[in-house]
């Protein structure tokens, strides 16, 4: 089926079968390789992406059902060579190990800045415990999220 | 693979019409559980009709007696998000807010939960508690069924081929009562392993509206209407709670899994459930 896709502000038209996720779309017809595909059933986060401005597990978002959304992945959330504010505090803390988790871990975060201007650090780790982590580098990721958290303009 | 066809109503009578003329189709809301189990190979429906985009499911609105009616399709964000839920059904707000993780909640929805009929899940036991009715259709015929006997067994309603779930009401607390939805699970986000959701309303320190549901305790959310009803006119003290609580234990029959043995979380029910009365009746 024919399917009209807005990504990164992009408009895309797509052949898809109505099984694909919209995380398999985005890798496989799209190249965004950014998104990554963890455990496929919604419990990892590394797929999440924002649909209409939501965090969304994007494995368990059918593409087909995608069709007039806006999409943003991890490419689309940096002013173009400039990093986002996340983005900038993921790099200077250091939260980053092996990357996996990250681009799930960043949109995650973007999601509860857009909604929360200056949330409380509980509010962040609870935002933040639907992203798995297997390196373990949870507390420079908290760090991270706090930092570009006090950056954002109240 | 054949091709799995899909269709995007816009009218739930064009969804009824598309579930009845395709055999196996399954409807789609948000697609939190019925994806993931896509993905695994566990379902191959030859047609999928999404509920996405259907204005009448996704509505919450007060009905008659005050009766909060939430559409099928209303996400677990925006129960959660719903100043009037928080205030006058903090069970059913509590309950919302358990479920899973910001990106979870936000496609989720009350219908899917209901219809999916997992007892390890959040809203089951709250809507046992709260006497809530589900409202359901399908090409001929509209009909309510209470939620508690809705749920049937695991994974097992009362909908029958070719019936949706088209809405949750959920009538107004009585006066006075306040509700608590307490979740014993491992970490943030995970299924419970054992559940509580109350409603008590008192006068004069007597008990005038109990009702406590368990879940995560057998295949369907457990109650006990007689252990209640004893205690109506009766004052809540710490015997009767331990009773009510060895009641509901005896009743339950959990499975043994990850989360926790059988015996473990029968165990664990006596304490839980004093937990919440003793905070509800603080």
């Amino acid at each position: 089926m024919q399917v009209e896709l807005n990504v990164n502000g992009e408009q895309a038209s797509l052949m898809l079968d109505a099984r694909q996720t919209l995380l398999d779309a985005l890798r496989v017809q799209l190249g965004l390789t950014g998104t990554k595909l963890g455990c496929n059933q919604g419990v990892c986060g590394a797929c999440t992406v924002l649909i209409d401005g939501k965090p969304a597990r994007s494995c368990l978002v059918l593409a087909a059902g995608c069709g007039g959304r806006k999409i943003v992945t991890i490419e689309g959330i940096a002013d173009g060579a400039k990093s986002s504010a996340v983005q900038q505090a993921f790099i200077e803390t250091g939260a980053v190990q092996c990357g996996y988790c990250t681009p799930g871990m960043i949109l995650t975060a973007e999601a509860l800045l857009r909604k929360r201007k200056r949330p409380g650090l509980d509010e962040i780790r609870e935002a933040m415990s639907g992203n798995l982590c297997r390196c373990s580098g949870y507390a420079k990721i908290i760090d991270a999220v706090k930092l570009a958290s006090e950056r954002v303009p109240a | 693979m054949t091709p799995l066809a899909y269709h995007e109503p816009e009218s739930l009578d064009r969804a009824l019409r598309l579930l009845a003329d395709i055999e196996g189709a399954r409807c789609i809301a948000g697609g939190q559980t019925l994806v993931a189990m896509l993905n695994a190979g566990l379902v191959e429906p030859p047609a999928l009709v999404s509920l996405a985009r259907i204005a009448e499911l996704a509505t919450i609105a007060r009905g008659p007696g005050g009766a909060l009616r939430i559409g099928a399709t209303v996400t677990h964000e925006a129960v959660t998000e719903s100043d009037d839920v928080a205030r006058n059904f903090p069970l059913i707000a509590q309950a919302a807010r358990a479920i899973a993780h910001p990106a979870i909640r936000s496609f989720g929805t009350i219908g899917g939960a209901v219809a999916h009929g997992d007892p390890n899940a959040d809203y089951p036991a709250a809507l046992v508690a709260s006497d809530a009715v589900i409202e359901i259709a399908s090409g001929g015929r509209r009909r309510s069924v209470p939620a508690g006997e809705f749920f049937r067994d695991y994974l097992t309603t009362a909908l029958e081929p070719g019936e949706i779930v088209v809405a949750v009401v959920i009538p107004a607390p009585p006066v006075g009562a306040r509700g608590l939805y307490l979740k014993f699970a491992r970490v943030d986000g995970d299924y419970a392993t054992l559940s509580v959701a109350a409603l008590l309303a008192r006068k004069d320190g007597a008990c005038t509206h109990l009702a406590v549901a368990l879940g995560s305790a057998g295949s369907v959310p457990v109650r006990d209407r007689n252990a209640e009803k004893k205690r109506i006119g009766k004052k809540l003290d710490d015997a009767a709670i331990a009773e009510l609580g060895a009641a509901l234990a005896a009743r339950c029959d959990p499975v043994d899994d990850v989360r926790g043995s059988s015996a473990y979380r029968r165990g664990l029910v006596p304490g839980l459930v004093a937990k919440t009365l003793k905070i509800l009746s603080a």
